[in-house]
């Protein structure tokens, strides 16, 4: 029993929160929503644990027709979902009767759509999570995005129709195409220069369309470097921005050659770039629901900051905030 | 150079990187496995995951749980623990893996960069070169008669990042410039000092000299050896490669296709680095298998 896929969208896969942790040691990324704030609220909203599988739906959703009641929730990006032909809410629980069919379009705002479905999705467990992780062809449903004529199976809950997310308990997806992405300096943040520190805070920089939940690519100006990128022992390799192989905290700023990728959540799990600065968690939502070619202009955080506002966020995913 | 005081350098909200030195040396690796060996005897409250390599160590925790400057002082307290890196032992099994070196797939992979991308010739014969080796022959000997260590088990799933233990084997060899696009799954390739095997067919960096029929990870647990782990090797392990021809490749292949592939992990020994150092030292370093 579940809902069947009628059309596939352009990346749907299956995740929970907090993805698959404890398997670094394995060689595996953790997986998981990018925009995790979106993602739990989807889940509380049909009254599960926060963390519970759900569907991430990348820029454009899938078609689903459901063979038994349930309710759902729909949040993040804006893809003009209808419930037969009806305009389904964003941000509030609905209720869903066997044989109706719910329908996403393209995403109008934001990228990245968060469904989920009261009880979550009955997905195997493998490493301890349900998250898919599509390069390794694991987890989630047979490890890859929906295909059109696959069952989503679902466990079943008891979700209440009609719960909301107040708009200041929401991500603010205001659009316009520009951001302001907190970003804290470290690990390596002494291989670059003053003046490259400077460029990298002052300047646009637009998301390449070569993004994914691997990476996010960025491209602007050239950066520059210190004697600790040029002076250093031969094993670290000959660019400026290569070092011996060390482990890629999720988020980084990681500097290939002249390219910033932020590292996401499918990451290979270590190499041998620098990574002059990490986007902290409470940043994430807005790489999930940024578009290629908008703009990032980043923000300089202390790491006690970025602990503070990913403090705050996770006050806004409890039940309690619910309407 | 190893530092006197190991480094704590932030990584966003929730990692820090420790770093102990600023070079391969294979000693900052010990300590980097020393301490994550100890992170998990002592469940450190806070501490979700560790991510080792050659010199440093990434440690996941929760900010709720604990801060960072308290994480830095219970880090501290474990490294003060280990003692000098002589003392360390780590549990350390060694598996045996059948390659065929010089195979005819990763010969064709690396043709069709040479002809797609830019123009290079026989990976075995270029390491070779470099390494002042006779030739691609001699290059299987040395590469095939030592142990190699896992420094860390990382980038993909079940990927193990190794180095020669027998500083007679040691090969260094630049990366692809730029990188391939694709690899042959199982192939086994060198690059800067290291020793890898390719789990994905992905892209890739290292110079490819031969290819293992056997997984290295096998998330739907078809063999024996998977039924209650997802990867073969874990850091601190060592890895005998064992040279195959044509015929035990595709013998070895079939038996892993049917699901009974047993594979040779010894799980005895604990590796002792004062041991291994003096074992080391003893060594004239000129001789080439």
């Amino acid at each position: 029993m579940g809902a069947t896929v009628l059309k596939a969208g352009l990346e749907d896969t299956v995740q929970d929160y907090p993805g698959r942790k404890g398997a670094f040691g394995m060689g595996f990324p953790p997986s998981g929503p990018i925009d995790h704030w979106s993602f739990r609220l989807a889940n509380l909203l049909v009254g599960n644990p926060p963390g519970a599988a759900a569907l991430e739906c990348a820029f454009i959703g899938p078609t689903l027709r459901f063979d038994r009641d349930t309710v759902v929730a729909l949040t993040g990006a804006d893809m003009q979902a209808t419930l037969d032909d009806a305009p389904v809410p964003l941000w509030e629980s609905v209720a869903v009767r066997a044989g109706q069919t719910l329908a996403l379009r393209s995403a109008v705002r934001g990228a990245r759509a968060y469904v989920a479905f009261a009880g979550g999705i009955d997905a195997p467990a493998f490493l301890g999570s349900r998250a898919t992780f599509v390069i390794g062809g694991c987890g989630g449903l047979a490890g890859a995005p929906l295909k059109a004529g696959r069952t989503i199976p679902l466990s079943g809950g008891a979700g209440t129709p009609g719960r909301r997310v107040r708009a200041r308990h929401r991500p603010p997806l205001a659009g316009g195409g520009a951001w302001e992405i907190e970003a804290v300096a470290g690990p390596n943040d002494d291989w670059i220069d003053e003046a490259g520190h400077r460029r990298f805070l002052e300047s646009d920089w637009r998301l390449s369309p070569k993004s994914n939940r691997v990476g996010f690519r960025l491209e602007g100006p050239d950066w520059t470097f210190t004697r600790k990128a040029t002076d250093k022992a031969p094993e670290n390799g000959s660019h400026p921005s290569n070092v011996i192989d060390h482990g890629y905290p999720i988020g980084a700023v990681n500097l290939c050659g002249q390219t910033p990728i932020i590292l996401m959540v499918d990451t290979l799990t270590l190499g041998g770039f620098i990574n002059p600065y990490c986007v902290p968690t409470c940043a994430w939502w807005k790489l999930g629901q940024s578009r290629p070619n908008e703009l990032y202009r980043f923000r300089r955080v202390s790491v006690a900051e970025a602990q503070e506002r990913r403090r705050e966020i996770a006050g806004f995913c409890t039940e309690a905030v619910l309407a | 150079m190893i530092y006197d005081e190991p480094r704590f350098l932030p990584g966003g909200d929730t990692f820090v990187l420790v770093q102990f030195g600023d070079d391969a040396r294979i000693d900052l690796n010990f300590m980097a496995l020393g301490l994550t060996a100890a992170l998990r005897e002592d469940g450190t409250a806070g501490v979700i995951d560790t991510n080792p390599s050659y010199n440093s160590l990434v440690v996941e925790y929760d900010p709720d749980l604990i801060g960072m400057a308290d994480l830095e002082k219970e880090l501290r307290r474990l490294i003060d623990g280990l003692g000098p890196v002589e003392d360390l032992e780590l549990d350390s099994r060694l598996a045996y893996l059948p390659v065929m070196y010089l195979d005819p797939w990763t010969k064709a992979c690396v043709e069709d960069y040479a002809r797609r991308i830019t123009p290079r010739g026989g990976d075995p014969e270029f390491v070779a070169r470099l390494n002042g080796l006779e030739d691609a022959h001699q290059l299987v000997r040395v590469h095939s008669g030592t142990e190699h260590w896992v420094v860390a088990v990382c980038s993909t799933p079940g990927l193990p990042l190794m180095v020669a233990l027998d500083p007679r084997c040691a090969l260094t060899s630049p990366k692809y410039d730029p990188p391939r696009t694709w690899t042959t799954l199982g192939a086994i390739g060198v690059g800067g000092l290291s020793t890898s095997v390719y789990t994905t067919p992905g892209p890739g960096g290292y110079n490819l000299i031969g290819r293992t029929p056997v997984p290295l990870w096998d998330a739907r647990a078809r063999l024996p050896a998977y039924r209650d782990r997802v990867v073969l090797l874990d850091a601190a392990d060592r890895v005998k490669f064992v040279p195959i021809g044509r015929e035990e490749f595709d013998y070895i292949a079939r038996r892993v296709e049917e699901g009974s592939y047993e594979f040779n992990v010894t799980g005895y020994q604990r590796f002792s680095v004062r041991a291994y150092k003096a074992w080391a030292a003893s060594l004239d370093g000129r001789a080439r298998f």
